[in-house]
């Protein structure tokens, strides 16, 4: 069986991490969420995946050039005009039934191997969730899916579709046909096939998780970490505490004096300490440095970034290739954040700093602000406020 | 150059070969061919590309057998011409990468003798003159016949009589055994059997070895059997392999963000502020230095170039940069001098004899290179790896960046060696390193603004690179790329020479591409970016992000990440690489595969 894994979406609502990366390229554990869907395919016996690629397509496949026993190919969707049309540029690839999923949504190996082996033509995952009026909520008659509807108003049940299906290759003849009604996604093809009798069966999903916002990406971390296996190379000097379940990559050096209580992940090149502590559930990305006297807890460091000593960072998201200076403090509490015009009301939230920024030495962020791409903020500054992209705080 | 394959084992070597071939192909391409044994030598050549070569080849029979791209040196590119050449009596086959410099005078007397030649080669004397030492063994035939011949090879024969066996030789061209289970692989490079083995051995100056599916004898130049380990290579067969992007250029000039850390990690320590390099190469650097020769060819001259400019900066030492093929017959030797030898694939024929020389005259050799286990690394006294991995794509990118990191890793070692910088300027460079790969990464997000600017220079005839300081050896490199794969002429020039000389050729249609970096040259360039504009050119700047002044005086701006430092030059030379990757991408080129060239160049 082929997998067709949508991966050409921005994801606008988890900028400032999405401006130079595709949302499927996020990094859960020190693993883009891209990566933990194709392992499940891979392990439910998926042996090629078409991956749909728009949005940055080169920063997908520079990271997947290495990725081992399934054959990968790309196919490009120009405009990302939504999930039905993504699926339609696979088309060419697809000679029998095969599965869809998307590519920044993490889903386990044992859900899809149900769906595979589900005998009716069409089948979908679905699952529980509490916050369904994001999502395509659907309505359940005897395990066939009677209605699906689209993030409504209402609170009117509580499960929704995975957007992963089981689909015969009939679908791309029915999309096409919609496609010139002007009609784009996935679960709108589902519906026109049910009004026309079509039987789909559902299935629960065991594990599947979305990211939505910013701080869905510490979340989902502290859900997953426990998950990364434990394996410590790299240099552990003289006099390094390691308890619980820790992974070093290759090439790390962890310094004298430095205290680390798994889960935590840390990635390949790092250098850690002396002499800082890093608590659960933490992941430092590859090539990251932490400096002397440092404290990290509950925090998502991505790779390349650099943090000074004496600093504090808790409930916080570091974005790659960020260098902060000593002293640094993210102070954690209560906050209410907008994004894209909504209001969102936060519990124990830290910083959330994008990328490639410099910040100075000193500075303190309050609960919940997100710093923007390439910001430069200048010593002993108090950021109270969200800070666009490529500012400066003088 | 060449590539050359031999196989024995269990699998349908049609298929292999030509697979290997297809791997090959990056080496050289005007032509290719296959023979089989299958009772008799079933020979398919033809002239052309792979794709078309394979569509054609008959669906030969057998498990032993051997394959060759060629890229022409001697002789027409025909089909007679392309290897395997047989033997008179059509038992024996040759594949031959080199040159025989002696072949009139053999193919004179074996002409005397009765022999029929069929081709212009020097390869097909090989051939013929192996048949006349045969006498039952196919190795002692070989060794009888190579004894006749001047010159240098890597060689890979059968003969129907012996359709067990291959024997391979070498001389001064690369060729390497691939150990697999009950099959066994010979050919000039590792990446041609790695989809079945990483398990190599190397073959040595001099020797010949003697494969067959089970076993492996390896022949000293006596001809005595010797003993040798295999090596692992940790290359993976998709290092080799596009991966979605339409060129492996492109694909290369994105692996950057990667290989950047691979030249840096393991070797520098942001937290102990040390640089560490193989102890081999420390026991050199301790030996003290008073003058540096630099040698190599190409896009490793201009790294050496960068390397010049980087060691005399930090260290204050002479440094000579030579064209490997001058140095090798010209100049003065300095015993006390270290050479460095700058080469991707550690097989360029003229770099090679340029450290014989060297070495030959004296001197330590220290060598740069991409790979492992090559000719380069094992004349040297000490080695530094690019760890890169392969490079497909004819012009080089990736490597160029390893390489001028690799110098500035040495120049700083030495520096901090001889006590010309303290610890602290040492930090600022340490971690001006470990913001390099973000600087990497923000160029090649721009990848599509580029693009933009290629539109302008899609139709020109000619383009100007210049640049001052470090930024000098980058326009040298800049214009190479845009004519290796673009085919647009296009010279690099240190700016303030301009109006010696090559004012002659600006016209209204020649754009000129000026780096401009925010350091003690920027008036400069400003001022010699007015003189051309006065003379009528469209001028595209490579400015830093945040100089807004560049905007009155250039036509377009490309932007590099600000903070120019002497390591700004690296993100300004993938930007380069971009814009030619895009010209030659919109005149539709071969950019992987440019006319008249060849990766690796193995001949004189």
């Amino acid at each position: 069986m082929k997998a067709v894994i949508l991966a050409a979406g921005e994801g606008k609502r988890l900028r400032p991490f999405t401006e130079t990366l595709p949302k499927v390229m996020l990094p859960v554990a020190n693993k883009p969420v891209l990566e933990y869907v194709i392992d499940a395919v891979k392990k439910s016996g998926v042996t090629e995946v078409i991956i749909v690629v728009g949005y940055k397509k080169e920063v997908i496949m520079e990271h997947l050039k290495n990725y081992k026993n399934i054959k990968i190919t790309y196919v490009t969707q120009d405009k990302q005009l939504g999930t039905a049309h993504a699926l339609l540029q696979a088309r060419n690839h697809i000679k029998g039934p095969f599965i869809v999923l998307s590519g920044d949504n993490i889903i386990d190996q044992k859900s899809i191997l149900n769906l595979i082996k589900d005998k009716s033509e069409y089948s979908m995952l679905i699952k529980e969730n509490p916050q369904p009026s994001k999502y395509g909520v659907v309505f359940i008659e005897k395990g066939k899916l009677k209605e699906i509807v689209e993030k409504p108003k209402e609170e009117v049940g509580k499960f929704i579709s995975t957007g992963i299906y089981k689909l015969p290759k009939s679908i791309f003849a029915k999309i096409k046909e919609l496609s010139s009604e002007g009609v784009y996604g996935i679960s709108s093809v589902i519906q026109s096939i049910i009004d026309k009798g079509e039987t789909i069966n559902t299935i629960i999903a065991d594990l599947w998780a979305d990211i939505v916002y910013p701080w869905d990406l510490i979340h989902l971390n502290e859900a997953m970490i426990h998950k990364a296996p434990s394996s410590v190379s790299g240099v552990i000097e003289k006099g390094v505490i390691i308890k619980g379940g820790v992974s070093v990559g290759k090439d790390t050096v962890i310094h004298s004096g430095c205290y680390i209580v798994g889960p935590v992940v840390v990635g390949q090149g790092c250098e850690i300490g002396p002499n800082s502590c890093i608590f659960p559930s933490t992941t430092i990305g590859d090539n990251s440095v932490v400096h002397p006297f440092s404290q990290v807890r509950n925090s998502v460091v991505m790779n390349d970034a650099h943090i000074g000593s004496s600093s504090f960072i808790k409930n916080s998201i570091i974005g790659r290739g960020s260098i902060i200076e000593n002293n640094f403090s993210s102070v954690d509490g209560n906050s209410t954040v907008e994004i894209e015009g909504e209001f969102k009301k936060l519990e124990k939230i830290g910083a959330m700093i994008g990328e490639d920024c410099n910040i100075g030495s000193n500075v303190v962020i309050e609960p919940g602000k997100i710093i923007g791409r390439k910001c430069k903020i200048a010593p002993l500054k108090r950021i109270i406020d969200n800070i666009p992209s490529n500012s400066k705080v003088m | 150059m060449c590539g050359i394959i031999g196989y024995v084992g269990f699998r349908d070597a049609n298929k292999v070969l030509i697979d290997s071939l297809k791997r090959l192909e990056y080496r050289g391409y005007d032509s290719a061919g296959v023979s089989v044994i299958d009772k008799k030598q079933q020979l398919f050549k033809d002239v052309g590309e792979i794709d078309v070569f394979r569509k054609n080849l008959p669906n030969f029979k057998g498990d032993i057998g051997i394959g060759h791209t060629r890229w022409a040196t001697h002789g027409g590119v025909t089909k007679d011409n392309a290897h395997p050449h047989l033997s008179s009596n059509k038992k024996i086959a040759v594949v031959h990468n080199g040159i025989i410099e002696n072949y009139s005078k053999l193919r004179d007397n074996l002409k005397n003798k009765g022999y029929n030649f069929l081709s212009q080669t020097d390869s097909e004397v090989i051939a013929h003159l192996i048949e006349d030492n045969y006498k039952g063994n196919l190795e002692k035939a070989v060794f009888q016949a190579l004894k006749k011949v001047n010159g240098y090879y890597a060689l890979v024969v059968t003969c129907t009589d012996e359709p067990e066996k291959i024997v391979g030789a070498r001389k001064d061209s690369p060729l390497v055994i691939g150990v697999g289970d009950n099959e066994n692989f010979l050919a000039s490079d590792i990446t041609a059997f790695l989809k079945y083995t990483n398990r190599v051995i190397y073959l040595n100056d001099g020797e010949t070895c003697v494969i067959s599916k089970k076993d492996i004898i390896l022949l000293d130049e006596n001809n005595k059997p010797i003993e040798r380990e295999e090596n692992i290579i940790n290359w993976e067969l998709k290092d080799a392999e596009k991966s979605g992007f339409p060129h492996f250029m492109l694909k290369e000039i994105y692996d950057q963000s990667e290989t950047v850390h691979h030249v840096i990690r393991g070797r520098i320590s942001e937290i102990d502020r040390t640089i560490e390099f193989n102890e081999n190469v420390e026991i050199l650097l301790k030996n003290g230095i008073d003058s540096i020769d630099i040698v190599a060819c190409g896009t490793s001259y201009y790294s050496g170039l960068v390397g010049k400019y980087l060691i005399e900066k930090l260290t204050g030492i002479p440094v000579n940069v030579e064209l490997s093929s001058e140095y090798r017959y010209f100049g003065t030797r300095n015993e006390s001098s270290l050479v460095i030898g700058v080469t991707q694939s550690g097989e360029t024929l003229d770099t090679l004899a340029a450290l014989r020389e060297a070495k030959s005259s004296g001197c330590k050799i220290l060598v740069i290179t991409n790979v492992i286990g090559s000719t380069a690394t094992r004349i040297s006294d000490a080695y530094i790896l690019t760890q890169s991995g392969p490079e497909i794509g004819v012009a080089a990118t990736k490597t160029f960046t390893s390489q001028n990191l690799v110098l500035f890793l040495l120049a700083l070692k030495i520096a901090k060696l001889k006590n010309k910088i303290g610890a602290d300027e040492l930090y600022k460079y340490i971690l001006d390193l470990k913001e390099l790969p973000r600087k990497v990464r923000q160029v090649l997000d721009q990848s599509s603004e580029i693009r933009d600017i290629a539109f302008q220079l899609k139709n020109s005839k000619s383009v100007f690179f210049i640049g001052r300081g470090i930024n000098y050896p980058i326009s040298l490199e800049g214009a190479l790329k845009l004519k290796e794969i673009s085919y647009v002429h296009a010279e690099g020039f240190a700016a303030g020479e301009l109006k010696h000389g090559p004012f002659a050729l600006l016209t209204k249609i020649t754009p000129v591409i000026a780096i401009v970096t925010n350091d003690s040259t920027y008036d400069k360039m400003i001022a010699n970016i007015g003189e051309v504009k006065a003379r009528g050119p469209q001028v595209i700047a490579v400015a830093e992000e945040n100089d807004t002044e560049i905007e009155k005086h250039a036509d377009f701006v490309l932007r590099f990440p600000s903070n120019s430092n002497i390591l700004s030059c690296i993100p300004i030379a993938i930007l380069l690489q971009l814009l030619s990757y895009h010209v030659a991408s919109l005149k539709g080129c071969s950019i992987d595969k440019p006319r008249n060239l060849a990766k690796s160049v193995t001949v004189e």
